[in-house]
């Protein structure tokens, strides 16, 4: 059984935002209107987190792109009260949308803020209604996060399935990876010793988010910096 | 039980009669399907006296997610101005085939948009036979109005424990 994980290379990564706008065209995130925006209620599965530190004009701007981390011991599946949220056997935590009842207990529980929630019906810019018709439209009252798009995934199988052979490394990958211009975004099967994921993920630049948390994240950063 | 005058009564009566069938009909106790095809397309004649199969008209099922409801094309591959049997239906379908217009079909299978089903993957790859979710279709004499196997998340579900195929939630909803 594959394990799916990601890596992303700070070190490449130029903070274009390729990926965010890949994945919320992918995705059918819905773009929240600028008020609602403000209020913090931009909906994105693929959040470039962005810090500016020093004082004008000695600035740094540190962008850092932050999918959910698909974590090996993810909190949010415990505190789900109705199963809407688990982790299934490659690795990936799930949503079902259908099933959830919108409480809200998971994003509460994540400590990356990686879920975002429906607050209402989501408005679509003209051009925009049909979208990825892979992808389910959430309705109001849904939690939802970035899956390392799962629909993808179903189609590689499906493929791989009826040539009869095993997923290749590089076969599946999520739209935000698939994007990235600097290719500083890498997904795959983690305990195949023969992908990239699995040689970077042991490379001595990586590090982890909520390392100290024992959340056990599947999406690895590399960064020549000490801290990011 | 407080004593009511006879008009409350009927009153009471008739608005729990009415009150029962309003929520029957919404629920569609009664009615088995209230869809009506354009049509009455007969299944067991095009199978048995034509000696057609279910892909000549659902193109797609072995190739692809959706099964595909036939374009009028398929149609006129046989029926083409002058009519080829005795049945009352056909000067119907041959007035679409002749102003050219696409046969308003009914749909009657469908799975929600959050629901992934690929007929390919049940039929090329899991050898599926069609009769197994839609009956026993090459008898049918009148056009398809209900489903035969509800779509609904048990019987899947029913299907792929028996076959030893992943209920995983995600292997089937996206």
């Amino acid at each position: 059984m594959p394990k799916w994980a990601m890596v992303i290379d700070l070190d490449k990564c130029t903070g274009c935002d390729a990926c965010a706008v890949a994945c919320k065209m992918e995705n059918n995130v819905p773009i929240a209107d600028p008020a609602e925006a403000q209020s913090g209620r931009a909906m994105f599965w693929m959040d470039m987190m962005t810090t500016t530190e020093g004082a004008f004009p000695n600035t740094v701007t540190k962008r850092v792109p932050k999918p959910c981390f698909h974590c090996d011991d993810p909190p949010c599946t415990l505190v789900c009260p109705v199963g809407a949220t688990y982790r299934n056997p490659e690795g990936l935590v799930a949503q079902i949308y259908h099933r959830c009842i919108g409480c809200r207990y998971c994003m509460a529980a994540c400590p990356f803020t990686a879920k975002v929630y429906n607050w209402y019906d989501p408005k679509w810019i003209d051009g925009a209604e049909v979208g990825n018709p892979d992808v389910s439209r959430r309705m109001v009252g849904v939690v939802e996060k970035c899956s390392f798009c799962s629909h993808r995934l179903m189609s590689v199988k499906e493929t791989a399935h009826r040539e009869d052979r095993p997923i290749m490394d590089g076969e599946y990958v999520p739209a935000c990876a698939e994007s990235c211009p600097a290719e500083a975004i890498v997904f795959g099967d983690i305990e195949n010793e023969e992908s990239r994921v699995y040689r970077l993920s042991r490379s001595y630049r990586v590090m982890r988010y909520g390392e100290d948390l024992g959340v056990k994240p599947k999406v690895y950063y590399l960064s020549r910096r000490t801290e990011t | 039980m407080p004593k009511l005058r006879p008009t409350t009564r009927k009153l009471v009566l008739l608005g729990t009669i009415g009150g029962i069938i309003l929520i029957a009909g919404y629920f569609k106790v009664f009615l088995h399907s209230d869809l009506r095809q354009p049509i009455q397309y007969n299944h067991k004649i095009h199978i048995e006296s034509a000696g057609m199969t279910c892909v000549d008209c659902h193109e797609s099922v072995l190739v692809s997610a959706s099964a595909t409801i036939p374009r009028l094309e398929i149609c006129t591959s046989c029926h083409s101005g002058e009519p080829i049997s005795d049945s009352p239906e056909e000067p119907k379908l041959l007035k679409f085939v002749a102003d050219g217009n696409e046969i308003p079909w009914q749909r009657v299978y469908s799975v929600p948009d959050h629901v992934y089903f690929s007929h390919q993957r049940h039929v090329t790859d899991g050898r599926i036979e069609c009769a197994t979710c839609h009956g026993n279709i090459p008898d049918f004499t009148q056009p398809v109005t209900s489903t035969f196997m509800p779509v609904m998340m048990e019987s899947c579900m029913d299907c792929h424990r028996l076959n030893g195929v992943t209920n995983d939630c995600l292997a089937c909803h996206r």
